[in-house]
């Protein structure tokens, strides 16, 4: 650290004056030194995520996230003190952070789509919001794959062969024909249960649906149906599902999805939260519509965003997450995380660090704690 | 009721007794002015677009048609492939002698009488009485379509 203090004589004084200003270690006092990983200690990835946090810029960001998630997940209300007019039961032990999952479509285009529904599957996440995409190409996933290819084929040619691309995946025109097969017998069902049993449909309630019927095990839906764990997309019809209640409207006509019951549904879960987590994943609908819901309550106790955005445009996407705690969306005393990475990089290694890292199999019991119904 | 005197009716001359009321074709061979039939009523096509197979699924037809008797619009849209209905179309020429009761008394090409088609409540109709008023003779033209038949059209016999 001192390795420059080599003065000659001849310095001039003002320039030392001027260079040189006095350090004072206590301002440094608390502050954990920049270090990174020795891979002298071997290729072990749990040690080398730990060192992540003093290595600095977004891998140190990365490690902050790590920390948080797993606050947001050993959280139990019976950590808390006990409030007055509370009493210390059992409900106190497992009444643990709801935390709010969102993700854009791409993610679920790429293979963290599989990540995703490892955390469904074993209900570590309580309510889940993403777009028309994000809902949709889970389900063709499961009718038929998704392809890898590269970002600087020709949108021409593609078009030409009935290939889209997003980002460097393809998807085959075929896949949604065998999308459109199979949902359009649900869709008839659907206004057939709205007219003969007064069934008011919301997104989230469709997405429920759609989960139950196809009954494959790769399916996040598939998994959230079974969970009872709500999947909110307030933008649904922006997609091939939609395009599909387009088409079908003209055959069938009727069907009506009610998007001011999930609002209510959704702001709920934040407002009967004991503690609130935010996931985020990618910027737009999914990120604004998970922290308004905790506007209602003051705003989220553990937050983690991972995404590119940048702020300078003053969108919400790229707003760091102070701007959420000017808003109320995240408590004035929170310590919310920013991570500025693609998602497809980072959040295998969040999951890997954190809830994979302390899952326990859980009964069917305890599959079903902290949730609300999604029909009532 | 300019769209129905456009209507190019190919001459269904069997198309009495014994045929069909409609015939099936590929949604993707329907072409504008011509006819289909949608929600059970015989339509002329005004406008049509096709979408090809993407990520709405499969090749689509938009179809926008009016009712050759009513005139009422209907919007269709269809996979490509599949097969739909299109009316069998017959129209006639007939001259108007008189109208009596609110029934039209009608006389063909070959002499033969018709008497079974009530006067249009429309401005057609209001033509048709205003013509026999003036001592003109109207010429009517009739369309069959899915068992029903209708005035379309009325003009000054030339004769």
């Amino acid at each position: 650290m001192s390795t420059n203090t080599t003065t000659t004589n001849a310095t001039p004084e003002l320039a030392k004056e001027s260079v040189f200003f006095q350090s004072n270690h206590e301002d440094l006092k608390n502050r954990p030194k920049v270090r990174g990983y020795d891979f002298n200690e071997g290729v072990d990835f749990s040690k080398l995520f730990e060192t992540y946090k003093t290595i600095g810029y977004q891998a140190s960001a990365v490690g902050e996230a790590i920390d948080e998630i797993n606050r947001m997940i050993s959280w139990r209300l019976v950590d808390e003190p006990l409030k007055e007019g509370e009493d210390d039961d059992e409900e106190r032990k497992v009444t643990r952070c709801k935390i709010f999952l969102g993700y854009t479509s791409n993610l679920v285009s790429s293979g963290v789509r599989e990540i995703i529904r490892y955390l469904v599957q074993h209900s570590m996440v309580d309510v889940i919001v993403s777009t028309a995409g994000g809902v949709e190409e889970d389900f063709i996933k499961c009718l038929a794959p998704t392809y890898m290819g590269e970002f600087h084929l020709e949108g021409e040619k593609l078009r030409r062969k009935g290939l889209n691309r997003i980002g460097n995946l393809l998807v085959p025109n075929d896949n949604y024909c065998k999308f459109e097969d199979w949902i359009m017998p649900i869709l008839d069902q659907m206004v057939e249960e709205q007219k003969t049993k007064g069934t008011v449909w919301t997104p989230s309630r469709v997405i429920n649906r759609l989960g139950k019927e196809i009954n494959h095990e790769d399916s996040i839906y598939y998994w959230a149906w079974k969970n009872d764990i709500p999947v909110y997309s307030p933008a649904l019809t922006d997609g091939s599902i939609g395009d599909m209640m387009y088409f079908h409207s003209y055959n069938t006509p009727g069907l009506v999805l009610d998007i001011i019951s999930d609002i209510r549904a959704i702001n709920n879960h934040a407002v009967y939260s004991k503690k609130s987590g935010m996931i985020i994943l990618g910027g737009g609908v999914i990120k604004h519509h998970i922290c308004n819901a905790n506007l209602f309550r003051n705003g989220a106790d553990y937050s983690v965003f991972v995404n590119t955005g940048n702020e300078f445009d003053g969108s919400d996407s790229g707003a760091r997450p102070d701007e959420a705690v000017s808003w109320g969306k995240i408590k004035l005393d929170a310590k919310p995380v920013k991570v500025y990475s693609e998602a497809s990089i980072v959040f295998p290694i969040l999951v890997a660090e954190t809830f994979a890292k302390t899952f326990k199999k859980k009964s069917p019991e305890e599959l079903k704690l902290n949730k609300r119904s999604i029909f009532d | 009721m300019s769209d129905n005197e456009a209507l190019d009716v190919e001459d269904y001359a069997q198309a009495g007794s014994g045929a069909s009321l409609t015939f099936p074709i590929q949604c993707s061979a329907l072409r504008k002015n011509g006819f289909v039939v949608i929600k059970g009523f015989p339509c002329k096509i005004v406008d049509m677009s096709t979408s090809k197979t993407g990520k709405h699924g499969h090749a689509k037809v938009n179809i926008t048609a009016i009712d050759i008797f009513t005139g009422k619009k209907y919007e269709e849209i269809c996979p490509s492939t599949h097969n739909i209905d299109v009316p069998n179309v017959s129209r006639k020429e007939y001259t108007v002698m008189d109208v009596q009761d609110g029934y039209l008394s009608l006389l063909d090409a070959g002499g033969e009488v018709k008497e079974d088609l009530a006067l249009p409540e429309d401005d057609i109709g209001k033509e048709i009485t205003q013509m026999l008023k003036e001592g003109k003779e109207p010429l009517v033209s009739v369309i069959s379509a899915l068992g029903k038949e209708g005035v379309v059209s009325v003009k000054v016999s030339n004769n």
